[in-house]
């Protein structure tokens, strides 16, 4: 039986160009760029929804890695894609509200229409456990002292942004190490080779579980970190959160974005979806509609202050 | 411990798991030898089907693709001289050229002892030291991994061939066009004249196949005219010409545990991958060779160097994404997905949370070793078919499958451009005397050595001294220059010995 259901579902996956011609969306495959490398969080998480929107939808959902100057590249495909429908973009912070107001880069928030929200996880502030800096204050007057390094996964990065806010409030500087990938960047803090990192629980909960690393502080103070301050706690306004969601390029038609909330909304009720999600550390935080996309709105614009601010 | 492994091989010998290795062994091999289809695209097609069925199978079989796909591109490597996988391409120097000489058989079976060899050797490391090596693999960090590819990159002198010169210019022809393309560092697009589908830099597939592969098709071309025996593959009839005695295994274990070593290690290190490590370790055995003028011309040596490291990368790059939780390269990445999607988180814990699951997985992976080995030793007479096939039929096959590889692995036309340039350059280069391969290890190894490089800045500040501070960079010194002068010192007496022989004619 899970043979057959193997080969049935391989077969579905080699021959997918062989779709028969429907006049309805979706009549062919669908492909999601995934501006990042396969195995991260935001990779694992669009591929659990590819796999149910594929029996939804009843057309293969394929995820693309598509790696290359912080998530610019993939996002930049999909901004100057056909708006068809057929090629969509897992976005989140880092791409679409942080990048377009950092760097230099061909798209904006409105060169895609939002699809729906996927996830959230919140960042968090680490150091290795024989660290000297015991809590949040410690590290900002450890920052007075010496040069302290702090790894995150590229200058135009979500974390790098959110980190320097953070930053910004809390009155010190930091020397960021840019990696590939925050699995990367937390290889350099475990190893001894910088003193601090940035990153989102997924990649350090293992860490925190075998007592290699301590949390400073976190986005959102939970059960899951006991006795770990938020950035609130601390005094420190914003939304230190990175998220993940589905984007199309701007001027999609509107039953096209229909057809993929719909689907999606069934999608994310499947257990199995939201078994997955919980085993990989990411909160389903599922999210569509003229909400939503007011709130990004408002976040676009504090990042624009930031990046004004630190311009100058 | 023991008792531990024992209880996995028990709850691996199930219908399940069984058939799940098989599977997967035979999709890597077929996937592996097709040019253009890499072992990550068939783990990525199989990783959804994995969510539904048992840890244990999904893991094993996943893995099952994973090593039979590294093994797989030497098949192809071999017989038609175009490496199906990255890693494999040095296998197609010795390979091909043993098989152009009726040897074809010899080849193929030394690679799969050499593939298996390496990966049970860097299996049994991840069984048993899997904890002390990850403790070892952590203390590489960015700037002992920047003296570490220095030092990959000297192994360039021992592959350059006739004209150092010629080859080291190769070589920063290669790391030229990998700078293409924004710089992960500073946001900075470089070298892209503008056009946009460069940002990403060249995609490596088609610049490796235009490069290695598709010169071979037009030669093909341009000789047929030309009535030219070797554009057909003979079969030696000598039965000793298709397989490898116990004495010629013996007689390159030496080889073949020193390559495994090093893969072990490069695996073990995250972020370098198989293709670092079959140069480094083809470049140990030929520098360490009593013969190295036979390297490229059909050596078992050559071959049994990069397959038993590329394979024991397989092994080994297990230990940190299993132990600390660090994917070390796509392919791991995946994996380890596929291990969090199961609920089982790896990370220093997970030998005592899963121990079960974790044994009977490591039980797999030596199953696999042995399912590889016996599936594809049934396949040779298939495979040897596929050898005698005319060249005009396998030409064209070759040019298919190159385009739509080069097509498929980011469903982009642009990447089948990509092709079609580097094709001219590939064959540019071969007809001013420029060594392919040596443009391929300066295409592979540059992005991680400035991405390194650009880490290691950031964390030494302005104080570029410590960048020597490092014991284990120092290592890495020292194995460079060490591995300078022996290329320096070997030339002369090839040049030495070749003026010898002028002199007695």
């Amino acid at each position: 039986m899970t043979l057959l259901k193997l080969i049935a579902a391989g077969s579905t996956a080699l021959t997918m160009l062989a779709a028969p011609a429907l006049a309805e969306y979706p009549e062919k495959p669908i492909k999601v760029i995934v501006p990042w490398g396969a195995g991260g969080d935001s990779d694992l998480t669009t591929r659990v929804w590819a796999d149910a929107m594929e029996e939804v939808l009843g057309v293969p959902v394929a995820v693309i890695n598509k790696v290359g100057g912080t998530g610019v590249v993939g996002t930049t495909e999909v901004a100057n894609a056909k708006p068809d429908g057929y090629t969509l973009l897992n976005a989140g912070l880092s791409n679409v509200l942080v990048t377009p107001n950092f760097a230099q880069v061909p798209y904006d928030f409105d060169s895609f229409t939002p699809v729906v929200k996927l996830s959230s996880v919140p960042l968090g502030l680490l150091v290795r456990a024989d660290s000297p800096y015991q809590d949040f204050a410690g590290f900002v007057a450890g920052t007075k002292e010496q040069t302290v390094t702090q790894g995150s996964w590229g200058a135009a990065s979500s974390g790098t942004i959110l980190a320097s806010i953070i930053a910004d409030q809390a009155g010190y500087q930091v020397n960021y190490v840019h990696a590939n990938t925050t699995a990367e960047s937390m290889v350099s803090l475990i190893g001894g080779h910088i003193d601090s990192a940035v990153s989102f629980p997924p990649a350090f909960d293992p860490h925190l579980k075998s007592g290699a690393a301590r949390l400073l502080a976190v986005n959102t103070a939970s059960d899951a970190y006991p006795d770990v301050p938020s950035f609130a706690d601390l005094g420190i306004t914003g939304d230190f959160e990175g998220w993940s969601g589905i984007f199309a390029p701007k001027d999609v038609p509107q039953e096209v974005v229909d057809t993929l909330i719909e689907a999606s909304t069934k999608a994310m009720q499947d257990p199995k979806v939201i078994e997955a999600f919980a085993n990989m550390g990411a909160t389903v935080d599922y999210r569509h509609g003229q909400d939503w996309i007011d709130d990004m709105r408002q976040t676009y614009g504090i990042m624009t202050d930031a990046a004004a601010k630190m311009s100058n | 411990m023991f008792s531990n492994i024992f209880q996995g091989f028990a709850t691996v010998m199930s219908a399940g798991p069984l058939l799940g290795i098989v599977l997967g062994v035979c999709v890597g091999i077929v996937f592996g030898a097709i040019p253009g289809i890499s072992a990550i695209m068939a783990i990525a097609i199989i990783l959804p089907l994995t969510f539904y069925v048992d840890p244990i199978v999904g893991i094993t079989m996943l893995l099952a693709v994973y090593k039979a796909g590294i093994y797989g591109g030497s098949i192809s490597a071999i017989l038609i001289n175009t490496p199906g996988a990255a890693a494999s391409f040095l296998t197609s120097l010795d390979g091909h050229a043993l098989a152009r000489s009726g040897k074809a058989g010899k080849a193929l079976c030394m690679s799969l002892y050499a593939s298996v060899t390496g990966e049970v050797l860097a299996t049994l490391v991840l069984i048993f030291v899997a904890a002390p090596i990850s403790l070892i693999s952590l203390q590489a960090g960015p700037i002992e991994k920047v003296w570490l590819l220095v030092f990959a990159f000297t192994v360039v002198g021992s592959m350059t061939g006739e004209s150092v010169p010629r080859g080291l210019l190769s070589c920063c022809v290669g790391m030229m066009f990998a700078m293409v393309g924004m710089s992960s560092l500073t946001g900075a697009v470089r070298l892209t004249f503008g056009i946009p589908d460069l940002i990403s830099g060249f995609t490596f597939l088609p610049v490796l196949i235009g490069v290695l592969v598709m010169p071979e098709v037009i030669d093909a071309v341009r000789r047929r005219k030309a009535p030219h025996q070797d554009l057909v593959l003979k079969v030696s009839d000598d039965p000793a010409d298709s397989r490898v005695s116990l004495r010629e295994y013996r007689s390159v274990l030496g080889t073949i545990i020193k390559s495994s070593g090093i893969g072990t290690v490069i695996g073990a290190l995250p972020g370098l991958g198989s293709s670092a490590a079959a140069f480094l370790a083809y470049g140990e055995a030929k520098r360490s060779s009593k013969n190295p003028e036979e390297f490229g011309k059909g050596s078992l040596h050559g071959i049994a160097a990069a397959e038993s490291s590329n394979n024991a990368v397989c092994g080994s790059s297990m230990i940190p994404m299993l132990t600390l939780s660090i994917p070390g390269d796509d392919v791991t990445a995946l994996l380890m997905g596929a291990f969090l999607i199961h609920g089982i988180t790896p990370g220093p814990t997970i030998f005592y949370e899963h121990t079960d699951v974790i044994y009977a997985i490591f039980a797999g992976f030596l199953l696999v070793d042995l399912f590889l080995l016996v599936i594809a030793r049934f396949g040779f007479p298939l495979w040897m078919r596929v050898a005698s096939v005319p060249p005009y039929f396998i030409f064209p096959c070759v040019t298919v499958f190159a385009v739509v590889g080069a097509f498929t692995a980011n469903q982009s036309l642009s990447d089948v451009m990509i092709l079609m340039v580097f094709t001219l350059l590939g064959y540019g280069m071969r007809l001013v005397g420029l060594n392919p391969a040596a443009f391929i290890i300066g295409f592979i190894l540059m992005p991680l050595l400035e991405q390194n490089l650009d880490q290691a800045v950031s964390i030494v500040g302005g104080d570029y001294l410590r960048m020597l501070a490092s014991p284990i960079g120092w290592i890495f010194i020292g194995l460079s220059v060490l591995s300078v002068v022996s290329a320096i010192r070997s030339n002369r007496r090839g040049r030495r010995k070749a003026a010898a022989l002028a002199a007695a004619e």
